[in-house]
């Protein structure tokens, strides 16, 4: 388990300081602001993206 | 004569076509994939797990500063002895507007900083005559000798050598004996053991070293150091890299904006705490707001959601555009 962990904090150095954004009084960490895109880019899909099964009802399923 | 069609509070009859929709099916898929995501990302990442900060830890990388507040607790000048409510009466305490709410939910939390972080921990250290007859000449002193001997210590210059806390000041009573041996205490780790002892073999409640550690500087330094203070967001902050509470932005954004931060900023968490029950129950209470409760129709999202059925309503030649709205809940 320690040899995952190594390896994932390699790909990901959660544990070292913290990055953060500034802009005037606004301050977010990237991590944060990562969360919040995905977040996002997840709402814009469950928007935008067919049901699935559409298509199978389109063919008279109903 | 027929009743107006309401468009934001009327739900139009459902003319359209019904599909088979198994809601069963679709939360068991939703539970599975989110539980094996929780549970494949906390085995590959971890969380933070810092070590609780002690007193021990400050009283060793900063024995003056902990001593500095030590005597504060004694002299009643630190932040938690001039807090008020819920801690004390040494004030009204939070307020919202002219409204002492924290001082009319009272003293629940009963601490005597004097008393607490500085005397009774002294107390408990054995074999030392010399500390057993300082705390007797305090006991019996009367106020004004005791205020007397604190002005005295403060007066002196701090320092630490040997292993030991000293002071500059002369004609302090037994209160120079008090910081060096509570500082000794601490270093030993004895004074932790000592604040947190009385709650139960298992103990949660850190409160008394959790509010001793944060009316010095070291602590609100380390905190600051990973942007956990309150004006850096600190409330939706986690240590490291790790994501964190980033729901709390609107409870946290308060705090940095005036006049939160500035002419609110004594009583910003009362004030925070107002502002975001204001705005939950305007939340609760959109469906009745006039206008506000009309922007999904203006935005028609719901078009976007449920555009195949509108085009086939359209192909169909079917609603009229002033009475539409999303489609009826399908069955089951």
């Amino acid at each position: 388990m320690a040899a995952i962990y190594s390896l994932f904090d390699a790909l990901l150095p959660l544990t070292s300081p913290g990055h953060y954004i500034q802009w005037h009084w606004i301050q977010i960490s990237v991590a944060n602001l990562i969360v919040i895109i995905l977040m996002i880019a997840t709402f814009i899909a469950a928007l935008v993206v067919p049901f699935p099964g559409r298509r199978r009802r389109r063919g008279g399923d109903e | 004569m027929a009743k107006k069609f309401r468009p934001d509070v009327d739900a139009p009859e459902y003319k359209g076509r019904y599909y088979p929709y198994d809601i069963i099916k679709e939360g068991t898929i939703a539970l599975v994939v989110v539980s094996l995501l929780v549970v494949g990302l906390a085995i590959l990442f971890g969380s933070p797990d810092d070590p609780a900060v002690t007193l021990k830890e400050w009283s060793t990388a900063q024995p003056v500063d902990f001593a500095t507040t030590a005597l504060s607790e004694l002299n009643g000048t630190s932040g938690v002895a001039g807090y008020g409510p819920p801690y004390n009466s040494a004030s009204d305490g939070q307020k919202i507007g002219p409204f002492p709410v924290a001082k009319w939910v009272g003293v629940h939390i009963p601490v005597d900083t004097a008393q607490d972080f500085v005397l009774m921990p002294l107390t408990t250290l054995p074999d030392v005559p010399a500390l057993t007859t300082g705390l007797r000449v305090w006991s019996a002193a009367s106020e004004t000798q005791k205020t007397a001997w604190l002005d005295a210590y403060a007066k002196g210059t701090m320092s630490f050598a040997n292993g030991k806390i000293t002071d500059t000041a002369t004609g302090a009573g037994p209160v120079p004996l008090f910081m060096t041996e509570l500082t000794s205490m601490a270093r030993t780790g004895a004074l932790d053991a000592d604040l947190i002892a009385g709650h139960g073999y298992y103990t949660t409640d850190y409160t008394k070293p959790l509010l001793f550690l944060s009316d010095g500087q070291w602590f609100p330094s380390i905190a600051a150091n990973d942007h956990l203070s309150g004006d850096q967001w600190g409330m939706m902050n986690e240590l490291g890299n790790y994501p964190g509470q980033a729901w709390l932005w609107l409870y946290t954004m308060w705090y940095q904006v005036p006049p939160y931060s500035t002419s609110w900023a004594a009583n910003a968490d009362a004030m925070v705490w107002a502002t975001m029950m204001v705005l939950t129950v305007l939340l609760a209470l959109l469906p009745f707001i006039p206008g506000v409760r009309s922007i999904p129709r203006w935005t028609r999202v719901y078009r976007l959601i449920w555009r195949e059925h509108y085009r086939a309503t359209a192909q169909e030649g079917g609603a009229s555009p002033s009475r539409e709205g999303p489609p009826s809940t399908p069955t089951a």
